[in-house]
C-alpha cells in the first residue's frame, strides 16, 4: 500500500512539473510583454528595457525556467543592492503588477474559495444526490419526471445569469439577505453565512442538476443488475436493497467525479467570486489574466493543478476503500 | 495620468460639474442633503471599488485613481486646490509649501519654502531634507515607476540611480530645513505644476527600500493606514500629527475611510441604488452604461453626479500607411467620421460631447475651431467624397482600425465604421484583447492604418497634451505615443519655440493654434470627449467631481451629511 502511494506521489511531481513548464511557456514566452503594460503612457523603449531587467524578463528562457522552480523548491533573491528581497520557499516570485509576494497573495485569498468551494459542495452532494436516488427508485414517476426536468433546466442556467437573478430578487427586492461580502466567520458567524448562501447556491445548483442525473443513472443501472434480482429473489425488503446491496455501487463513480470536481473548485470558483465581489483565487486569476500579470496566473494555475491531481490521488485511494476490486489490484 | 481609456473623460472646465441638482425638475427627495452640501465632522466613508489602488507608494503609482487617493494620506509641495462649488480643482497652490514657488534664472532654478509646522505620522518633523529624499526615490529603478517629469525636469547625472544606490542629488539643494531649491535641465514654466505631482511627497531619509510604502505608507497628510488587505480592503484613520492650520486644501471631515475593493461593476451599481444599510455613506467608480437609464428617478437624480475627465478619445491615422500616406485622404476621413455616433456608442451626452479640436475644453487656452466643421459633428460625407476623388480614392478603400475587445470600445468602431462607409471607405475591426492593445498599437511595425484610443494630460496645458501625441522625434519601435508616425519638421520646431516660452499663458495659447495647425494635417480624429456619472449614498456630502482626477470626486473634500447614521 506504501508503495502504491509512493509511486502516486512521484507522479504528481511529474504531472505538476509538466503543467509547470507548459503555462511557463504559455504565460511568459507566448503572451504580450508585461513591461509595455507596466510602463504605462510616458513610455519609452529604455524604459521598457529597464523594467524588463528589473522583472528578470530579459534572461534566456531556460534560465528564467530554471531560477522559478528553483524558487519554488528553495526560495530566491530579488533585486539588488538596498532593493534586495528575499523571497523564501515556496516562493512564487511577486505580482508584475502590485509587487506583492505571489504566495502570500495565494495564502491571503485561498479561504474564501475554500469555503465557497466547502459550501457549495455540501450543498450539491446533499441536494444532488438525493435527488438522484429517489428519482433511480422511483424511475417513471411525476417526481422522476418533474425533478429531471428541473435538473436539465437547472443545469442550462448559465451561473452569471443565475447569480444576478438571485441578488436581484434576495438582497435588493426582498431584502431577506445583503449583498455578499467575503466577511471572515470569527467577525460574525451569521453575516458570514449569510454573506457566503447565495455564492454556494448559484455553484451548487450547477453541480447538484448534474450530480442528481448522474445518481439516478447509475441507481437505475445497479437495480438492473443480476445481483439485485437474487437480493430480491431472497426476499429481502426494497429499503435493505437499496440501503446494503445497492448504494455501494451506485455511488462509488459519484465519488470519482465529486473529487474532481471539489479539487477543481478549490483552485477558484471564478465567475462566481467575481460576480459576487468575493476575492478569491478565482477572481485573483480573472485579475492576473486582465492585467497580463504572469506570476499571479502561473501560481494560479499551479495551484489548481495541485489540487486536482492530489484530488485524484485521494479518489484513487477512497476507491480502494469503497471496491474491493480495486483494493486487490492495487495491493 | 496614464494614457486614456476611451471610457475615461475629458477635463472641462466650460462643462458644468454638477449634473444632477440642477437637472432634476422633480420634487427634492425628503429629508436626503443634496451630496454636494457640506459635511459634518466625523463618520465613516465608504468606497466601493472594482480593483485595488496601483500602488500606495507614490513614487510608484500615477494614475488619475490613486493620485486623488494620495491627497489623502500624502502632501505635496504643490497641490490642486480642491473641487467645490466655485471652484474647478484644477488651481495649483502652496501645501507643504508657502505659495507655488519663486523661480529665477529664466525658470531654470526654483525654490520653495516649507510652512512651519509640518509633521510625519510619526510626529517627527517635515524638513526640506525629506522633500529633496522623496523625490530623489523618483530615480530609483526598482520604485521610480510613477510620474516621469521629475527626471525628466530636474537635472541629474546621466548614472544618477536615486538615493538608495547613488546616495544624495547634487542639483536639488537644501540650505536649511525649510527651504528646497530645484536646478532644472531648461526653462520649466509649468514647475509648479510637476511638484504637485505625487512623487513629490516627502518621506524620512533611509525609508521605503525594498517597495515598504505599498503597504506601510509614511503619512504626511491628514489620514494614515490603519489597515491594508490588499486586494480586498482599506482602512484609514485620522493622522493626528496633521494640523488644520498647515492645510488649505483637505477639509478632511470623516474620522475614517474605508474601501471595499475587488466588487463587480454591476453589482456596485445595484449596492448604491439600493442604499441599504451603511452603504448610504458609500461612493463607488463612475457607473456602467446600462446603469444611466435607470437614474431619473427625483431620488436617484439627486443622488446623481457628472464630471469631466479631461481626457480626449481619438482614432490615430497611421500617416505612413497606404492610402493615408495622402493627407486628403486623412482629410476625407475626419470630414467622413460622425462623431455624434461615437457619443451615442459611449453611452449619449451624459457620457461625452462631440470634439472639435484635440485638446479638450478644460486645457486652458485651447482654441475649439474645429477645421472639419459639419452640423453638430454629424459629419460632411459630400465634402469627403471630394476630397477622396482628388486622391484618386473614389472607389473607396479598405481601413484596419484597432480597438480593444470590450463592449463599449466595439460600440464606438462601429459607429466609425458607419460614418466612412457613407463615403465607400470599409472599415475592418481589428479587435484586440485588452492585456495587449497598447502593446500592439505602441509597436509600430504591428499597429495597423488607425486605433481608437484616447488621452489625458497630466496637469491642464498644452504641455502633456500635444508634444507627447505630435512630436515625431519621440517615434520609437515600441512604447511609442505618436501613434500617427506623424514626422513633420514644422510641428517640432513649433514645439521647440513653445517650449522656450517663459509665460505660461502664452505658452497654452500658442499650443491652442498648434492644435489646429495639426489638425490641418489630420493625423488624428478627436472623436469625443468623455465624462463621468457617479451616484452616491444619500448621506454623502461635500462631494465635487474633479477634472484633475478623471472626472472622480475630489477626496479631500468628501464626508457625511450626518455622521450618526
Amino acid at each position: 500500500m506504501l508503495r502504491y502511494v509512493a509511486g502516486r506521489l512521484s507522479w504528481v511531481l511529474v504531472i505538476l512539473l509538466a503543467v509547470c513548464v507548459f503555462t511557463y511557456v504559455i504565460f511568459f514566452q507566448l503572451s504580450p510583454d508585461p513591461a509595455v503594460m507596466i510602463c504605462g503612457k510616458t513610455c519609452t523603449p529604455e524604459r521598457i528595457d529597464t523594467i524588463r531587467t528589473s522583472l528578470g524578463l530579459d534572461r534566456p528562457f531556460l534560465q528564467q525556467l530554471g531560477d522559478f522552480l528553483r524558487g519554488i523548491v528553495a526560495g530566491r533573491d530579488y533585486g539588488s543592492g538596498a532593493n534586495l528581497v528575499h523571497c523564501p520557499a515556496p516562493c512564487l516570485g511577486y505580482s508584475f503588477q502590485s509587487g506583492q509576494s505571489v504566495w502570500e497573495m495565494v495564502l491571503e485569498r485561498l479561504p474564501v474559495s475554500v469555503t465557497v468551494a466547502v459550501g457549495a459542495a455540501v450543498l450539491w452532494l446533499l441536494g444532488g444526490v438525493t435527488i438522484g436516488l429517489l428519482s433511480g427508485v422511483k424511475e417513471g414517476t411525476w417526481w422522476d419526471r418533474s425533478t429531471m426536468a428541473l435538473a436539465l433546466g437547472g443545469s442550462s442556467i448559465p451561473p452569471y445569469v443565475l447569480a444576478l437573478a438571485l441578488q436581484y430578487l434576495l438582497v435588493v427586492k426582498w431584502q431577506v439577505l445583503p449583498f455578499p461580502a467575503a466577511i471572515p466567520f470569527g467577525d460574525d458567524p451569521v453575516a458570514w453565512f449569510q454573506s457566503y448562501l447565495m455564492p454556494w447556491i448559484v455553484l451548487a445548483i450547477g453541480y447538484a442538476c448534474l450530480y442528481a442525473r448522474m445518481t439516478r443513472a447509475n441507481v437505475i443501472d445497479t437495480l438492473a443488475e443480476n445481483f439485485m434480482r437474487t437480493a430480491r429473489a431472497k426476499g429481502l425488503g426494497p429499503v435493505l436493497i437499496l440501503r446494503r446491496h445497492a448504494l455501494r455501487p451506485a455511488l462509488t463513480p459519484i465519488v470519482t467525479i465529486f473529487g474532481m470536481d471539489f479539487a477543481g473548485l478549490l483552485g477558484g470558483a471564478l465567475i462566481t467570486e467575481t460576480v459576487f465581489g468575493l476575492n478569491g483565487v478565482g477572481k485573483m486569476a480573472s485579475d492576473a489574466i486582465a492585467k497580463n500579470d504572469q506570476p499571479v496566473i502561473m501560481a494560479v494555475t499551479l495551484l489548481a493543478a495541485f489540487f486536482v491531481v492530489i484530488g485524484n490521488v485521494v479518489v484513487d485511494l477512497l476507491y480502494t476503500a469503497l471496491d474491493p476490486r480495486v483494493r486487490t489490484t492495487a495491493s | 495620468m496614464r494614457r486614456a481609456v476611451l471610457s475615461c473623460a475629458a477635463l472641462c472646465t466650460a462643462i458644468p460639474l454638477t449634473l444632477t441638482a440642477c437637472s432634476g425638475g422633480g420634487p427634492a427627495a425628503s429629508g436626503q442633503a443634496k451630496p454636494t452640501a457640506d459635511p459634518a465632522t466625523g463618520g465613516t466613508v465608504h468606497f466601493l471599488e472594482k480593483p485595488d489602488f496601483s500602488h500606495l507608494d507614490p513614487a510608484r503609482g500615477f494614475d488619475g485613481g490613486v493620485n486623488n487617493f494620495y491627497r489623502l494620506i500624502y502632501r505635496t509641495l504643490t497641490t490642486r486646490e480642491a473641487a467645490g462649488p466655485h471652484s474647478d480643482g484644477t488651481k495649483i497652490v502652496g501645501d507643504l509649501a508657502t505659495d507655488t514657488g519663486r523661480a529665477s534664472e529664466n525658470n531654470k532654478t526654483w525654490t520653495f519654502t516649507l510652512k512651519k509646522g509640518l509633521f510625519f505620522q510619526n510626529g517627527a518633523p517635515i524638513t526640506s531634507q525629506d522633500v529633496k529624499f522623496g523625490v530623489e526615490r523618483a530615480w530609483d529603478p526598482d520604485a521610480g515607476i510613477g510620474s516621469p517629469y521629475a527626471k525628466q525636469v530636474i537635472a541629474a547625472p546621466a548614472d544618477y540611480k536615486g538615493p538608495y544606490q547613488s546616495g544624495d542629488l547634487d542639483t536639488i539643494e537644501t540650505p536649511d530645513e525649510r527651504t528646497i531649491v530645484f536646478h532644472l535641465k531648461k526653462s520649466y514654466p509649468q514647475f509648479s505644476s510637476v511638484v504637485a505631482q505625487p512623487n513629490f511627497t516627502p518621506f524620512p531619509k533611509g525609508t521605503g527600500a525594498k517597495a515598504a510604502f505599498d503597504t506601510k505608507p509614511i503619512a504626511s497628510g491628514p489620514y494614515e493606514v490603519a489597515n491594508y488587505r490588499r486586494g480586498s480592503s482599506l482602512e484609514l484613520v485620522r493622522n493626528k500629527h496633521w494640523k488644520r492650520s498647515t492645510d488649505t486644501v483637505r477639509a478632511a471631515r470623516p474620522d475614517s475611510f474605508v474601501w471595499t475593493f475587488g466588487l463587480d461593476a454591476a453589482t456596485i451599481d445595484e449596492r448604491l441604488i439600493a442604499g441599504q444599510g451603511k452603504d448610504i455613506n458609500a461612493v463607488g467608480p463612475k457607473v456602467q452604461p446600462a446603469t444611466i437609464a435607470r437614474l431619473q428617478t427625483p431620488q436617484l437624480k439627486q443622488r446623481t453626479l457628472a464630471g469631466v475627465t479631461g481626457c480626449t478619445t481619438y482614432m490615430s491615422l497611421n500617416t505612413t500607411k497606404g492610402p493615408l500616406r495622402d493627407v486628403r485622404v486623412r482629410q476625407a476621413i475626419e470630414y467622413a467620421v460622425n462623431k455624434q455616433t461615437t457619443v451615442d456608442a459611449l453611452g449619449g451626452s451624459a457620457l461625452a460631447t462631440a470634439a472639435t479640436s484635440i485638446e479638450p475644453p478644460s486645457i486652458p487656452g485651447r482654441d475649439a475651431t474645429d477645421v472639419y466643421p459639419s452640423k453638430d459633428g454629424t459629419g460632411d460625407p459630400e465634402a469627403a467624397r471630394k476630397l477622396l476623388a482628388e486622391a484618386g480614392q473614389s472607389k473607396g478603400f479598405t481601413l484596419t482600425v484597432d480597438a480593444r475587445a470590450n463592449a463599449t470600445e466595439q460600440a464606438v468602431a462601429v459607429a466609425v465604421q458607419q460614418g466612412l462607409k457613407r463615403v465607400g471607405i470599409k472599415v475592418k475591426i481589428n479587435t484586440i484583447d485588452t492585456s495587449t492593445f497598447y502593446e500592439v498599437i505602441g509597436t509600430p511595425s504591428q499597429q495597423h492604418d488607425a486605433a481608437l484610443t484616447g488621452w489625458c494630460p497630466d496637469w491642464p496645458g498644452g504641455t502633456t497634451f500635444l508634444p507627447p501625441l505630435f512630436d515625431g522625434r519621440l517615434i520609437s519601435d515600441k512604447g511609442n505615443s505618436v501613434l500617427s508616425m506623424l514626422d513633420d519638421k514644422k510641428i517640432q520646431k513649433r514645439i521647440d519655440e513653445i517650449a522656450a516660452m517663459e509665460d505660461e499663458t502664452a505658452q497654452n495659447e500658442a499650443y491652442g493654434k498648434l492644435d489646429a495647425e495639426i489638425m490641418k494635417r489630420a493625423p488624428i480624429v478627436p472623436l469625443n470627449y468623455s465624462k463621468t456619472v457617479l451616484v452616491v449614498g444619500t448621506n454623502i456630502a461635500g462631494a465635487h467631481t474633479s477634472i484633475s482626477y478623471s472626472g472622480g470626486i475630489d477626496l479631500v473634500g468628501i464626508g457625511l451629511a450626518d455622521p450618526k447614521k
